[in-house]
């Protein structure tokens, strides 16, 4: 009995092993891999689990429906990004906050803990490492630690960053309200908030330059970290990565005014924009998220409209029942993408009057947009749709069943490491939350833990997975003549990102002792 | 053709992109009315698209 256990096991697991050996080994895109775990999950669910031809075709819709709440906030947060990167509103903020202070701890924490983030929170998707990482060049820091540092401080605001794509495929795949998932949530990746900024410094120089800089990590943290949670728990968690990097870079800036702190910058470049101008596109879409979510009219005026299926009974030949029901609701003038997607028309409309444009820029924006969201959306949805058809033929029911065999009561332990793996082999916090939401969410229940924790350990593992994400590193090493020589970028990162999920793992098993 | 793939390869991964997003949709409506033949043809199509995303993708 065992025995066929395992094998179905093995089986149940194949696609997820399939996507992760031709993304680690054979470096393939996500969406190949993707596609190719779509197509190993097909003929498993037909020949061993049971999958009919409504079976397959009800859980391909629902699929789609997950991907499109993802995707709608991804591709709205992407032409956001290049609304206002086209006017070089990105360089003229990095400028500004440059202009503060010389320290080196400070310069490291600004730009490689809160800028970063901050370009988390406002686009994701390797553009942190991307943009931070030649500025750090700029200043005089070596390439492999302009690299490593923002791919290590930019870790923690990952699940509440990109508008919150992370944390709504977290929901989507598990069915669960923001108000349930998001207080464990918000207190994990709080604690990895820390940490991202103590191993960022640290990477450059040492538990000197911590000690040196720990006063700043303690204050800007707590800022940061408590933000994100009062952003999170009162259900403005599209708020929450950029909101806690924005009072970051707020109290980061005062902080470097403090006396310890307080040298004369060593660039006196000059950015080609005012930092208010640079921040507009940011206050307005402040502005909007605030008032489609806190004011109650807005909310429902923008509610009235939402796309939405019912599905019947289904149950697989092996009998796996779905319970009929709807699917996953696509809210479309109040989503958080509609609500990005208004920010943007309005930013470049701002934007173009004050003649920050260069001629054809919005031609240059959708193509830039479309290019940099294609080849994700396409990962995204063909890892959804596979995890749908798992999902759909006990296939995930059966992989929780095992792993609440072998770790019973210390799964807790192994929860972040699961996100991290998925964030590892996916590329992204998102697609790991989709790949392993609803495993995470079924083990817990059949070891009797808490649901929100363990979702909690698995979205700050994959959060904490973006540090070691080939194709992030990849980006960033692109930028700085690293190309071809990542290895001592992904082994710095390899190292502090496995140190900061050992401790989220230990934080994770305390926590769930007492709840 | 291996020259025709890399030249228009954005365009095909858009197109790619919109059929993933479709296909279901009708595929959805096919099982809902218990048109077996279609949702045939449309899982077909669904294959094929994956099986362009994988190669080429």
């Amino acid at each position: 009995m065992t025995d066929v256990f395992i094998v179905k096991w093995l089986f149940a697991l194949s696609p997820i092993l399939m996507v992760l050996v031709l993304m680690i080994f054979n470096n393939w895109s996500g969406s190949r891999a993707g596609a190719a775990g779509w197509f190993v999950s097909l003929i498993m669910a037909t020949f061993f689990f049971g999958a009919h031809l409504e079976l397959i075709a009800y859980s391909q819709m629902k699929g789609v429906l997950l991907s499109l709440n993802v995707l709608y906030i991804i591709w709205a947060a992407l032409l956001l990004y290049h609304v206002v990167n086209e006017t070089g509103a990105i360089r003229a903020i990095g400028i500004g906050i440059q202009r503060f202070s010389g320290d080196k701890s400070i310069q490291i924490l600004i730009f490689g803990w809160i800028f970063a983030s901050f370009l988390q929170g406002v686009a994701g998707y390797g553009v942190p490492i991307a943009v931070v990482a030649p500025l750090l060049v700029a200043l005089g820091f070596s390439p492999v630690v302009s690299v490593a540092v923002p791919a290590i401080g930019h870790s923690w605001s990952v699940t509440f960053g990109s508008m919150g794509a992370s944390f709504q495929a977290l929901m989507a795949v598990s069915g669960l309200e923001s108000s349930y998932l998001a207080p464990w949530s918000a207190v994990l990746l709080g604690i990895a908030t820390f940490l991202c900024g103590i191993f960022a410094v640290y990477v450059y120089g040492g538990w000197k330059m911590v000690n040196h800089s720990l006063r700043a990590i303690l204050i800007i943290g707590t800022v940061m970290a408590g933000t994100q949670y009062l952003l999170s728990v009162s259900g403005m968690w599209t708020l929450g990565g950029f909101g806690a990097s924005l009072a970051g870079l707020c109290s980061g800036l005062a902080v470097a005014k403090l006396k310890v702190y307080n040298q004369a910058p060593s660039s006196q470049a000059q950015p080609q924009m005012g930092l208010w101008w640079a921040l507009t596109a940011y206050l307005i879409l402040i502005v909007i998220v605030s008032a489609g979510v806190m004011i109650p009219s807005v909310k429902a005026f923008l509610g009235q409209v939402k796309l939405s299926f019912t599905f019947p009974e289904i149950i697989s030949l092996k009998g796996w029942v779905i319970k009929a029901g709807k699917g996953k609701a696509i809210n479309i003038f109040g989503h958080g993408g509609a609500l990005l997607l208004y920010s943007s028309i309005i930013s470049f409309f701002v934007y173009r009057s004050k003649g920050f444009y260069e001629p054809r820029a919005l031609k240059t924006i959708l193509q830039k947009t479309v290019k940099s969201g294609v080849p994700t959306s396409l990962g995204i949805v063909s890892m959804v749709c596979f995890a749908m058809i798992m999902d759909h033929c006990q296939m995930i029911y059966i992989l929780a069943e095992g792993i609440s065999r072998v770790f019973g009561s210390i799964y807790p332990l192994v929860a972040p490491w699961i996100g991290l793996l998925g964030a590892f082999m996916t590329g992204s916090n998102t697609n790991s939350n989709v790949v392993f939401g609803v495993l995470q969410q079924e083990t817990a229940h059949l070891a009797g833990l808490s649901a929100a924790l363990i979702l909690a350990a698995q979205t700050t593992g994959g959060a904490l997975g973006s540090m070691i994400t080939p194709a992030k590193i990849l980006v960033g090493c692109s930028t700085v003549g690293l190309a071809g020589k990542e290895g001592p970028v992904l082994k710095t990162t390899l190292r502090y990102g496995l140190v900061i999920t050992g401790i989220i793992g230990i934080i994770t098993a305390l926590a769930s002792l007492v709840i | 053709m291996g020259n025709f793939f890399e030249k228009h390869r954005a365009k095909l991964n858009a197109s790619a992109l919109v059929f993933i997003l479709v296909i279901p949709f009708f595929l959805y409506a096919a099982a809902i009315h218990g048109a077996i033949f279609q949702v045939k043809l449309f899982l077909a199509l669904m294959i094929g698209t994956m099986l362009f995303v994988l190669t080429k993708g």
